[in-house]
């Protein structure tokens, strides 16, 4: 079927099978990466892009569903000149290691901030929790997240 | 060319658990050194290559899985030549003779070896090319080299004023040769081995720019899905192929070893024509058993076979009959998943006279006889491009997911990418093995006096040998691959090398104790298993301090100085241990509904002691605290350091509260991470890690974090509850 969305911002015209899940559309009709595979069950996060400015499994979202919609993945979410404040504040934390759910977690983080610029550390553990990481990054995730509610960067900061 | 069986593989004890074969090599081809002028590249060695536009290349032989080799093996080079890491750009190795593991002869990351096995090498290639610009500028000023000075990438006059850029002196240093040592750094002059820094991937990382093995695109791949036996060693009967084939978007369904493949177009329609598929299976050579059977199977062979002796001191039956008690209990670990992030994916390309393959591989050496194992070239036809590795933790030290996708692609003829469901990297996975652990000890007026441990299980070398043998053996016929393969199974004993994995942290017992008896049951139920991060120590540890935990509860002693008493002669151990301790405020009072438990053992050469906080809320277990103090020698990197050991933490930890694959008629109980549960950040405890500061040689980091925290918080469990659990996974209702 044909579909059209808007993905970071650039209107896409596809011809896809409509249950063709979201994630498999972004990465490979649209050659963006950075979006991973996980479970495919919306089970660990991997996969988290925002549709409409809600967090959403990719994995599990039929593309049909985001027809019209606006797409954000973790491409769309800053650039290679000026980061968000949570790619230069997760560079700076050192949060990654294998770092293959980080694009997933820094949408989760980002979707949070964008709906509550000051979260306390519940708001943060709950709002990261359906994000797996499996070599165990969450503390520094924490911290990462946090120095950014802390207000303490501007919103928009230059490539580290 | 004779073979006898004894130099078909002939072994030493590897380090860690791992394979160490002991022939070299004939006729490799090594990897081209030396100046290129019409490109201006310098190459000094194997690793380093300098342009004449003051680039630097530096290719990494240890893949980047999480563990920090990208960042850590930079800064060894980059210490000694005297630019800022951030100036190297790292590329992964393509499998060659120079890339190998020197503890394994084999190009493997594992073992917690990678800083181990780099720290002289590195250092000592940096600093050869340092030397050698030196030699250059100085031939140019018509001064002593001795008497310049290097600093940012360029070599100082002696007048402190002018300067060469390095990039201006490649050709003329490509031209100088070294007599003798080169000098390493002395300690007091590093600015960066031991100092806080940042990981060199994370921006890769965090802008969804860091390229995965699942990330690869080649013009005109197609995409494959393998259904293969649900039962280990089932083989294809007969299959629906005529049916798929007429699915949208499929491109072929072909028969490979392993199962059948669905190629299409589209990933998602590979999977759905995939659902169509049918396949009946022979089950005749295939698993039957249950994970019942397999602790039976144990417990008979326990019963029947004392085991080879690891290690013998004093005569337990002796000092046992002197004893005024003695204690024996059983503990039993399941089988686990590795459940990398990442699920297992290649992508390979078959050309006629050669392949390639794009891979996030542990050992891309291996990943070239699995390409020439199901197809008709040759190991060195191959090239393996490695990828970012999306978590490792050993699952891929085995390379089925290359061969996978070289088999199909030598059918079609077409780049194939072959990815795993989450579903499919869960139940055809090879595990972490099954174990189960006898031990008797006596204990004579509150004195342990006798130590008594036997092992029963598998041990892993005979599974991975199969892979690993026709890469030690470059010169055996492929026909003796599958032979090669079997070796270990074949010839037990006499052609294997001695295998760590089931006795590995059992046999270094560092309490001071009159007798010391440590036997292995060497039995293998024939499910298929592998490398799981710290191997044998994940599961040696739990039986070992879980059972130091017993014996001390029943000398009536607090187990941290019932051990502490025992490490007198242990420096290291007692340092660690009692720096935990005191961390985690041993023996002051807790709030109500918590405990503490405590626990030491060293693996990779890294001593790690830790005190778990935990309680039971709303019937499951909640940990709070971690204190951890570790003594991995020489830090290169503090803060990867603290990752790793956190790492390592929640990955025991993740093994204690949910780690559990079970069988049932053969077949994988467990799919997804619904039932194979991963912890998670509300799961998080505060986890503190203490370094010890030491000159000691650097020793690993990737694993000794993840085994005493089991027992750790078995014994806070304990404490808190009087019930003693001795199989894992942990439960609140104990």
């Amino acid at each position: 079927m044909a579909v059209s969305l808007t993905v970071n911002g650039v209107e896409r015209k596809l011809d896809v099978e409509g249950d063709t899940p979201l994630l498999w559309v972004v990465r490979d009709e649209l050659g963006l990466k950075g979006t991973k595979f996980g479970c495919g069950a919306g089970l660990c996060g991997a996969c988290t892009v925002h549709l409409n400015g809600q967090p959403v499994r990719s994995c599990s979202t039929p593309v049909e569903l985001a027809a019209g919609a606006q797409v954000t993945t973790i491409e769309g979410l800053g650039d290679q000149d000026r980061l968000h404040a949570l790619q230069a504040a997760w560079i700076e934390q050192g949060v990654p290691q294998c770092g293959y759910c980080q694009s997933g977690q820094i949408m989760s983080a980002a979707h949070l901030l964008a709906s509550n610029p000051s979260p306390s550390r519940d708001d943060i553990v709950t709002a990261m929790t359906g994000n797996i990481c499996r070599c165990g990054t969450y503390s520094r995730i924490i911290a990462a997240v946090e120095s950014v509610a802390a207000g303490s960067r501007p919103d928009q900061q230059e490539g580290a | 060319m004779t073979m006898n069986r004894r130099t078909f593989l002939k072994t030493g004890a590897g380090a860690s658990g791992g394979l160490m074969l002991s022939l070299s090599l004939p006729g490799c081809a090594g990897v081209q050194t030396g100046y290129e002028p019409e490109t201006g590249e310098w190459k000094p060695d194997a690793w380093l290559e300098l342009t004449r536009d003051d680039e630097i290349y530096f290719t990494l032989a240890r893949v980047e899985m999480g563990q920090g080799t990208y960042t850590g093996l930079t800064t060894l080079i980059a210490e000694e030549l005297e630019v800022a890491p951030a100036a190297i750009t790292p590329r992964f190795a393509p499998a060659a003779p120079e890339y190998r593991n020197p503890l394994y002869k084999l190009q493997l990351t594992g073992g917690s070896t990678s800083i181990a096995t780099s720290w002289e090498p590195l250092r000592t290639a940096g600093a050869s090319a340092r030397e050698m610009l030196k030699m250059a500028a100085a031939r140019i000023w018509k001064v002593e080299a001795d008497a310049c000075t290097v600093r940012d990438g360029h070599v100082v006059h002696p007048n402190g004023i002018d300067s060469l850029r390095y990039g201006q002196l490649v050709e003329l240093a490509s031209k100088e040769v070294i007599r003798g040592d080169v000098a390493l750094k002395p300690r007091s002059e590093w600015k960066l081995i031991g100092k806080q820094g940042n990981r060199l991937d994370a921006r890769a990382k965090s802008t969804g720019t860091a390229e995965y093995g699942i990330d690869v695109e080649l013009p005109g791949q197609v995409y494959a899905v393998v259904t293969r036996s649900p039962r280990y060693g089932g083989r294809v009967g007969s299959f629906n192929g005529d049916e798929v084939r007429a699915m949208p978007g499929v491109v072929d369904v072909v028969e490979i070893e392993r199962g059948i493949a669905v190629v299409a177009d589209k990933y998602w329609r590979a999977r759905k024509a995939q659902a169509a598929l049918s396949v009946n299976w022979d089950f005749s050579d295939a698993l039957s058993l249950s994970t019942s059977d397999v602790f039976e199977g144990y417990r008979k062979a326990a019963d029947e076979d004392p085991g080879e002796s690891e290690r013998s001191e004093g005569d337990f039956d002796d000092v046992a009959e002197a004893a005024s008690t003695v204690l024996s209990a059983e503990y039993a670990q399941p089988y686990l998943a590795h459940a990398t992030l990442e699920p297992m994916n290649a992508t390979a390309w078959y050309q006629g006279d050669r392949a390639e393959v794009w891979a996030p591989t542990q050992a891309p050496d291996l990943g070239q006889i699995a390409v020439a194992r199901v197809t008709d070239l040759s190991p060195g036809d191959v090239t393996i491009h490695t990828t970012f590795l999306g978590g490792g933790f050993g699952r891929r030290l085995t390379q089925d997911f290359i061969e996978e996708a070289a088999a199909v692609s030598f059918k079609i003829g077409k780049p194939v990418k072959v990815i795993w469901s989450r579903e499919e990297d869960t139940r055809h996975d090879l595990f972490r093995p099954a174990m189960l652990h006898r031990m008797k000890a006596s204990l004579a007026d509150g004195e342990l006096t006798g130590w008594h441990h036997q092992i029963v299980g598998p041990q892993i070398l005979d599974w991975y040998v199969r892979n690993a043998a026709p890469a030690q053996y470059p010169w055996a016929p492929k026909f003796l691959y599958n032979s090669l393969g079997s070796a270990g199974l074949m010839f037990e004993g006499i052609a294997t090398p001695k295998d760590m994995s089931a006795i590995e942290g059992a046999i270094e017992y560092p309490y001071g104790v009159g007798s010391i008896d440590i036997r292995h049951t060497h039995t293998d139920p024939g499910v298929p298993v592998t490398w799981w991060r710290s191997v044998g120590f994940s599961h040696n540890g739990f039986a070992v301090e879980t059972f130091m935990d017993e014996l001390a509860h029943e000398a009536g002693e607090d187990p941290y100085q019932f051990r502490r008493k025992l490490l007198a002669n242990e420096p290291r151990h007692q340092e660690v241990l009692n720096r935990a301790a005191k961390m985690a405020g041993w023996g002051e009072p807790l709030a109500e509904g918590r405990a503490r438990g405590i626990a030491l053992f060293q693996s990779f050469g890294t001593y790690v002691a830790q005190v778990v906080e935990a309680g039971i809320e709303h019937g499951e277990i909640r940990v709070y605290r971690v204190s951890c103090a570790v003594d991995c020698g020489q830090v290169v990197n503090p803060r990867i350091v603290e990752d790793q050991i956190e790492g390592g933490i929640l990955f025991g930890l993740t093994a204690a509260l949910y780690g559990e694959i079970t069988l049932e008629q053969g077949e994988v109980q467990q799919s997804n991470f619904h039932d194979y549960r991963l912890i998670r950040q509300y799961e998080r405890p505060e986890v503190t890690v203490d370094i010890v500061d030491s000159e000691a040689a650097p020793t690993g980091v990737g694993e000794p974090g993840v085994p005493p925290v089991i027992p750790a918080l078995g014994n806070a469990l304990f404490a808190l509850t009087g019930q003693r659990q001795r199989s894992l996974p942990l439960t609140a209702d104990a």
